[in-house]
């Protein structure tokens, strides 16, 4: 091979009437593409190894959003093909619905307290190493980064433990995640094969909703677009909220712009509609990334993940944004996928999964063992369907440590610092989370049973003493 | 000492001219050229502009576009678009295409070129970054177009309610996105720069995007688009600007 020849892939990309042919190639100098001999050895022994991994971030993203996991309001293809090509978590929790605390709990595998990412922008704490320094440590992968970090900055060029190809714009999704996908392709494509890497591409759609919602705060009589009135999706079920909810919550919602704006139900249904083109934006280049590893030879050898730092509100409980233990805030895709060793096509809706699991997976697939102390576990048996045991429970936190979430298989409980008022749902019969049960007498020991386990999790935990609120949870009860 | 928050004003209504005039965007535009002719050929570069939602703060110039239209006659013309994005650390995106476009209503693109390429802070190449990518259209039945060849094809399109189009774009001459449709907003009058000017504003709706709105001059020359928090300022300073 001329070592100043390029590598041409060509793909056709069919609209409704027209045929369009593309062709991609790498422009720098490539070592020999030649797939080494050792790329499939990890399949003959009994723990295979992928070749590659990659980790894609999404920023507030609903878990609703992809029309192949039944969402009826978006068209997301890429979405679809990876939902598709391997195993979903339908109980997939946020460790804690903010942007860098829910970022340091997937690269530590800690809980935000325990890492000191109580609030955005904050670093790891320098004693637990994140998973791009353990990976480069203990393995053969190179270790890339590419788009959002906000372990403390946002964007930035210098992320420990890995190599960062791209820094993204600060805050829009729109340029940022474009300019960000065009370095994945350009970075795999002039890439040797024969390297293995981890690279997380980490977007920041659809938190442009967020600028969306200043730009659009004010309510106005007649729709923007008025042509737009029939396509419009309807109001979640759970639009209405408990008007006893605790203070915490309800202050939250009246600093939002539904509220400032005083917006009808109109102007909900057009943001619900905004968020998803947003949706679609990303999948498109979510799918710009996929379709190189295709391209280039790297799908079949390739662990893909896929997940999100937390939820959105998207008008449940009159909620946007985050921060808050509701469902729609809390929860997020989480997807594995590898051809040949990941089941294609199924979701798993049983077993309880947290952002925290995500660091022991990646290093249980990449033969090591993850750092100590972790606070999830691999996911590695279920997605190779072997039989485990539904996990008891997982607990979530919220800013500065003043809130805590207890989820197990059948219920919900949430608890604030200095608040007297909880909330207990009972998952199975209204998962909607609309009728709050803390104060019924039927409830109550098994109420009395998940703020035991909130208190014996938060004691095992070592969350550092200068710490806001360090003390406050395995003390409560 | 924690820090103290400075107050912010949330923007609270979508980027219009009249906004961006507000909001220090824009102070005037280029003045029109006598000889500027829409299916001739030309010159026109925006500046890219973010807002975050606030009056006060977060707002920036982030890149500029220029476009090239190459060809006065015949059943194509050639579009060069010459892009550069500003991103963190002072790491710029540069694209390049060269496209050629059918001669039709949405300037829909036969063949191109497209390159992308990184430097860094100090202006050199980033290495291993860069790619290449050509494309072909080939039913010459299609109605297809791109979020670039759209700028071009805008100012020629009629002014007046009729004019309703339904397509499907390739952004950024490489993602697809379907069941596009662009129409006829409307005429508004702005005062930008001491002068009151009339915006004719066309608006596309459509898969994978927020809406689109292009602003055009009485000669139909495009001087912004806006989409969410985003904007595309005729200014032929936008190279320096950003530089």
């Amino acid at each position: 091979m001329n070592n100043h020849s390029t590598s041409n892939q060509t793909r056709c990309l069919v609209n409704r009437r027209d045929f369009i042919k593309l062709s991609g190639s790498a422009v720098a100098l490539l070592a020999n593409d030649t797939l080494t001999s050792n790329v499939f050895a990890g399949r003959q022994s009994s723990r295979p190894k992928p070749k590659s991994i990659l980790l894609f971030i999404t920023d507030q993203q609903h878990i609703d959003t992809i029309a192949a996991g039944g969402c009826r309001h978006v068209q997301t293809p890429a979405l679809d093909r990876l939902k598709t090509s391997g195993v979903s978590f339908t109980q997939s929790y946020s460790a804690n619905p903010l942007c860098s605390p829910a970022r340091s709990a997937i690269f530590s595998g800690r809980t935000s307290s325990e890492a000191t990412v109580y609030v955005n922008g904050r670093p790891i704490r320098s004693d637990i190493p994140n998973l791009g320094q353990w990976l480069s440590q203990q393995t053969d992968y190179e270790t890339f980064y590419a788009g959002k970090w906000h372990l403390p900055r946002s964007y930035t060029s210098n992320i420990p433990g890995f190599k960062v190809i791209n820094t993204g714009i600060g805050g829009f999704g729109y340029l940022c995640d474009t300019a960000m996908s065009r370095a994945c392709e350009g970075f795999l494509r002039n890439r040797s094969k024969s390297k293995p890497f981890f690279l997380v591409a980490s977007f920041m759609q659809p938190h442009d909703i967020c600028e969306w919602l200043r730009l659009n705060m004010e309510n106005t009589e007649r729709l923007r677009y008025p042509e737009i009135a029939d396509e419009l999706p309807e109001l979640p079920d759970n639009f209405e909220f408990d008007r006893n909810e605790p203070d915490d919550i309800r202050q939250r919602r009246r600093g939002n712009e539904p509220a400032k704006g005083k917006w009808d139900k109109k102007q909900w249904r057009y943001y619900r509609w905004s968020y998803y083109r947003n949706i679609e934006y990303l999948d498109a280049e979510v799918g710009r990334i996929l379709q190189t590893l295709e391209d280039c030879g790297y799908a079949r050898d390739t662990l893909i993940v896929f997940t999100t730092d937390h939820g959105e509100g998207l008008a449940h409980h009159q909620m946007v944004r985050k921060s808050s233990f509701y469902d729609e805030a809390e929860k997020v895709s989480l997807i594995f996928s590898w051809p040949g060793y990941i089941p294609e096509n199924r979701t798993d809706t049983t077993q309880l999964v947290s952002g925290m699991d995500i660091t022991p997976t990646l290093c249980d697939y990449a033969g090591i063992k993850p750092p100590k102390n972790m606070r999830g576990r691999s996911l590695r048996p279920i997605l190779e369907g072997k039989s485990v045991p539904a996990k008891n429970f997982i607990v979530s936190e919220v800013s500065n440590n003043t809130g805590r979430m207890v989820r197990t298989p059948s219920f919900k409980y949430i608890t604030y610092k200095d608040n007297s008022v909880e909330q207990f749902f009972d998952m199975k019969t209204d998962p909607g989370e609309t009728k709050n049960l803390a104060a019924s007498s039927r409830y109550a020991s098994v109420l009395a049973e998940h703020r035991k386990m909130l208190r014996d999790w938060e004691s095992r935990l070592d969350v550092p003493p200068n710490a806001p609120n360090a003390d406050a949870w395995w003390r409560k009860g | 000492m924690a820090k103290r928050k400075s107050k912010r004003t949330i923007v609270g209504s979508p980027l219009t001219p009249t906004l961006l005039n507000e909001l220090g965007a824009l102070n005037e535009f280029p003045p029109s050229s006598e000889d500027f002719n829409l299916d001739g050929n030309w010159v026109n570069t925006y500046r890219i502009w973010t807002c975050h939602g606030y009056r006060e703060s977060g707002n920036q110039n982030v890149g500029f576009i220029r476009l090239k239209r190459i060809g006065e006659s015949g059943k194509a013309f050639v579009l060069n678009v010459h892009q550069e994005v500003v991103q963190t650390d002072g790491i710029t995106n540069i694209i390049d295409a060269t496209i050629k476009c059918r001669n039709n209503q949405l300037a829909s693109p036969i063949e191109w070129k497209l390159s992308s390429r990184f430097i860094g802070a100090d202006g050199k190449n980033i290495p291993g970054l860069s790619s290449n990518k050509n494309g072909t259209v080939t039913n010459e039945m299609g109605r297809m177009t791109g979020d670039w060849c759209l700028f071009e094809a805008v100012q020629r399109l009629k002014i007046g309610k009729e004019t309703v189009l339904g397509f499907d774009m390739l952004e950024g001459q490489s993602l697809l996105k379907k069941d596009q449709r662009l129409s006829y907003r409307g005429l508004s009058k702005t005062k930008i720069g001491g002068e009151v000017i009339s915006l004719y504003c066309f608006v596309q709706l459509g898969n994978g995007i927020l809406p689109y709105e292009y602003w055009l001059d009485e000669n139909h020359r495009l001087l912004m688009v806006t989409s969410m928090n985003k904007a595309y300022i005729l200014d032929d300073k936008a190279e320096k600007v950003i530089k």
